[in-house]
């Protein structure tokens, strides 16, 4: 069964002063199986964030489902949106957004405190990820005091450790350097590898050549989609980037 | 470049900051009112004329310059605030190719119309409220006043030049801020990062040993020329403490408490805890001069309300009958002698001159001189004590009076032996000894402290307390002390005769009876040679009241005056946190709820901590206040002020309407600061 179904999702925001509407989103459907890896491309403007926040229930589509689990989003209370979003989704976001008055452990504990868990059970919890994620030494410092990709890894911890059923990640290497950016990837590969579900929203060929599949969107719409199947990530790069050119180039759909 | 573009991008720039420069405006108005309101009383000759007019404008005239560096503090410290917001504004300007010149004129244009606006919105106001708090100020003093409308043309000039000066002062500061930094310092300078704050024990504990002396101080005051000579003390040690304390002492706190994992890993405390270290960083300096400036208003309001509000208290004190008459005689036999007899006459005849009659009469003879108590032993030669600053809190005022007086004044009937005696002590200073010795003389035995005597107005009108010896051999007791004298040749024993008295009639002729009287004492004093020891003078309520009035509706007047301007100083300050906090919290908030959190959480969470964060100041200062109650009750004594209950009622109705109106200024801003807190998106939430 599909973690994730998004079907016909469509969104059009109106300006507060009656301006006129503007269509981020005109119809968006794709599925996405339980294990999988897949990366959403697409140009500033294309619709990736707004899809992005729909899905993670910040947002409300205009018209079209969203299925989690087979789960409706839209049949979920706006009491009980909160909840859902902890335990089913973690997020990654470019900023990191860490909150610069806690220190990454506590960064990291954040949503399980929220979920009211033991504090014994919360470390038994963050011992294996910060393992993972080679935080288990910065744990004690406070976000200001590491660097991008440290706090971008404290921020994946962040995103585990409710074990979630997907992770939404927008963005992640963004404002990282490039050998933050590989060893980021490299542990998202390895996380998927253990069988948890990503999905991520990039304009990075290199970010996405790390995933299984790759969607595109352009003027609000899943356009084309390709999977990497048995390629190596060099030549997924090199499929990606000839995709883009197409796209780029206004050319038919592929 | 344009000239015109300077003004107008001043302009947009007061316009586009309006929730900002609106409350700065409107305080420097404000501030300008008031000053210019306290010069005009301080000036104005009509006000002078009125009776105790003059003893305000004494106090008025220090308020003057308590004013002027209160503004200057004041809208500096403002203005730093403001500054700080627009950094990136300027900044911006600054990179699209406004030199530093260029940003000079902006501000320069930006300075002069907020102080024109103000100093001119201040002077009309203030021009408009001068007739209403002069009615005001005279309704306080008791008096009348007419219904002409004046304009002090000195005092605008002098208010008006006073705040151009600060103006200045401000703006050039600011050229220097912004001559300090860079256009990207510029940009930046609200976001550079900052450490977490450390646990600063000793700075905790250092602050919780300082208030708790400053406390213990303020406790174990017994009399009031202790407690003169320790508030000042006891305030600069209570001052040091609060800032310890909110600046190092909660972080500490709150330090203690994320060590507690049960407690700190809980929704309700996780967010609240460790926010409020941070915010207690950046704001206990902040909160804590909130507090001692609440402190401050509390203090002053309350203590000049209740010496305003107890001043016919004091006043009876001061003069326990209508018309006193007292005499300083020569001699024991002169106490009860002729003389006597010849001014009850001559009172009587004044009296009923006026169709009035003495009635209520407070009749006495005593002894009285000055004296430090050592052990037992009233050492009463003044060259022990007199020029010593040590000893000033052992100096007592000693009366010897007839047991057979006290018994008449008072309704008793008390019965002693020779060598026996009462003691009465006043200020609530007891004498601990069960005998007592006036200089080498004989030993008495203390056979009873009573706790009441009739008032002869010469305690409240000193800081020391007064000791009452009821002796039954009068002469016996005093005739050995009486003639001492000091090696200056100084009589160092008096003996009085006092003789009050109450009239039924009104204040103009209680006046014209005592002015009668001393006119007609005078007489005999110089003619009669009976009377060449016995030396008469001559006091009335009456007379006195408008002094009096004048004195303390002063004090009051300008508590309350100086109390408001304080208030506001607060209350801006509190506005410009929530605004900065407000500005700080809308990103973090952002956050929280991406990770999970649900408006309520997050909502409830910022409100605890802005609760704490508000009201923090308001409670520790009516804990200062409390403390600093019973040394302010002392020096209240001073005054003539008794009444304990009354005491506590004024000071709690004061702190009472002090939190009412904190209430009311919390609700205002803090509807800013949610609306600055959820401009984020929240439409579908």
């Amino acid at each position: 069964m599909s973690i994730l179904e998004v079907d016909a999702v469509k969104k059009i925001y109106t300006t507060r002063f009656g301006g006129n509407p503007v269509q981020a989103l005109s119809n968006v459907s794709f599925k996405v199986e339980e294990g999988e890896y897949v990366a959403i491309m697409g140009e500033s403007g294309s619709g990736k964030t707004t899809l992005l926040n729909i899905l993670a229930a910040l947002d409300r589509p205009t018209a079209g489902n969203i299925r989690l689990d087979g789960r409706e989003l839209s049949g979920i209370k706006e009491s009980q949106m909160a909840a859902f979003r902890r335990d089913n989704l973690g997020f990654v976001f470019q900023e990191f957004n860490l909150l610069d008055t806690f220190s990454l452990e506590d960064n990291i504990y954040l949503p399980l405190v929220l979920a009211g868990k033991s504090p014994s059970e919360m470390k038994s919890r963050l011992e294996p990820i910060a393992e993972q994620l080679h935080i288990t030494k910065l744990l004690k410092k406070y976000p200001y005091e590491v660097s991008g990709g440290q706090k971008q890894r404290a921020a994946v911890a962040r995103a585990l450790i409710t074990s979630p059923r997907l992770i939404l990640a927008d963005e992640p290497t963004g404002a990282l350097d490039s050998k933050s950016t590989d060893e980021l990837l490299c542990m998202f590969e390895e996380i998927n590898r253990k069988g948890q579900t990503i999905l991520m929203v990039t304009h990075s060929v290199k970010a996405a050549s790390h995933a299984g599949r790759v969607l595109f969107i352009k003027d609000g719409e899943v356009y084309h989609q390709i999977y990497r199947g048995s390629c190596t990530e060099n030549e997924f790069y090199q499929k990606i980037s000839d995709t883009l050119t197409v796209l780029a180039a206004g050319g038919e759909r592929l | 470049m344009k000239k015109g573009i300077y003004r107008k991008l001043a302009l947009s720039g007061i316009r586009k900051n309006s929730r900002l420069y609106l409350p700065y405006i409107l305080t420097c108005a404000g501030t300008v009112m008031m000053c210019y309101i306290i010069s005009f009383l301080s000036q104005s000759s009509e006000f002078g004329k009125i009776p105790g007019g003059n003893t305000v404008q004494g106090f008025l005239s220090v308020g003057i310059g308590v004013m002027a560096v209160f503004s200057l503090i004041f809208l500096f410290y403002t203005n730093s605030f403001l500054i700080r917001r627009r950094k990136k504004e300027l900044g911006l300007y600054n990179i699209l190719g406004l030199g530093k010149r260029n940003l000079a004129a902006v501000l320069a244009a930006e300075t002069l119309t907020v102080a024109l606006v103000s100093i001119a919105g201040g002077l009309l106001s203030g021009i408009l409220f001068s007739k209403l708090s002069e009615l005001c100020l005279v309704r306080i003093l008791g008096g009348s006043a007419k219904f002409t409308f004046t304009v002090s043309y000195a005092s605008v000039v002098m208010t008006a030049v006073q705040f151009a000066g600060i103006f200045l002062v401000i703006y050039l500061y600011t050229l220097l801020q912004i001559r300090l930094t860079n256009p990207i310092g510029l940009l930046k300078s609200e976001s550079t990062g900052e450490k977490p704050p450390k646990a600063n024990w000793i700075g905790a504990i250092i602050g919780i040993l300082i208030l708790g002396a400053a406390y213990y101080t303020a406790l174990s005051v017994e009399d009031p020329v202790t407690a003169i000579t320790v508030f000042f003390f006891a305030v600069v040690m209570v001052i040091i403490a609060t800032y310890l304390l909110f600046i190092s002492g909660s972080v500490t706190l709150c330090r203690i408490l994320q060590k507690n994992k049960r407690y700190y890993y809980k929704t309700n405390h996780f967010v609240s805890v460790s926010s409020m270290a941070y915010r207690m960083k950046r704001n206990g300096a902040g909160l804590a001069s909130i507090c001692i400036l609440c402190t401050m208003v509390l203090v002053m309001i309350s203590s000049t309300v209740c010496l305003y509000a107890g001043k016919e208290d004091s006043l009876r004190q001061r003069y326990p009958r209508n018309i006193n008459l007292d005499a300083a005689v020569s001699s024991t036999a002169l106490l009860d002698g002729p003389q006597t007899e010849r001014v009850k006459q001559i009172i009587e005849e004044t009296a009923s001159e006026n169709g009035a009659s003495p009635e209520n009469i407070l009749e006495y003879g005593c002894a009285a001189f000055g004296g430090v108590i050592e052990g037992e032993k009233i050492i009463y030669d003044s060259s022990v004590y007199e020029n010593r600053l040590d000893k000033m809190d052992e100096v007592w005022q000693i009366f010897i009076v007839s047991l057979d007086d006290y018994n008449r004044l008072m309704g008793q009937n008390e019965t002693l032996s020779s060598g026996e005696t009462l003691i009465y002590t006043t200020k609530e200073v007891p004498y601990d000894n069960n005998t007592i010795r006036i200089g080498d003389g004989e030993t008495l035995t203390v056979k009873k402290r009573v706790n009441d005597f009739a008032d002869n107005g010469v305690d409240s009108m000193q800081i020391f307390p007064t000791l009452y010896l009821f002796v039954p051999d009068f002469d016996a007791v005093v005739n050995p002390i009486a003639g001492a004298r000091s090696d200056d040749d100084i009589g160092l024993v008096s003996l009085h005769w006092y003789y009050g008295f109450d009239l039924d009639c009104a204040d103009d002729t209680q006046i014209e009876i005592q002015n009668r009287i001393t006119e007609k004492t005078a007489e005999l004093e110089k003619t009669d040679e009976e009377f060449s020891y016995f030396h008469m003078i001559t006091e009335g309520v009456a007379k006195e009241r408008a002094d009096f009035y004048g004195l303390y509706g002063g004090l009051f007047f300008l508590g309350i005056l100086l109390g408001l301007v304080f208030i506001s100083a607060a209350v801006l300050i509190i506005y410009y946190k929530q605004i900065s906090e407000g500005y700080e919290d809308q990103s973090r908030f952002e956050i929280m709820r991406k990770v999970g959190m649900t408006k309520r959480e997050i909502q409830g969470s910022i409100n605890s901590q802005v609760l704490t964060v508000f009201f923090m100041p308001l409670i520790a200062s009516g804990i200062h206040l409390a403390f600093a109650f019973p040394i302010i009750r002392k020096m209240l004594m001073i005054f003539g002020l008794v009444n304990l209950p009354f005491l506590v009622a004024a000071t709690a109705v004061c702190y009472l309407i002090f939190a009412a109106f904190y209430l009311v200024v919390y609700r205002a801003t803090s509807r800013s600061y949610y609306r600055l807190v959820s401009g984020m998106r929240n439409d579908n939430l």
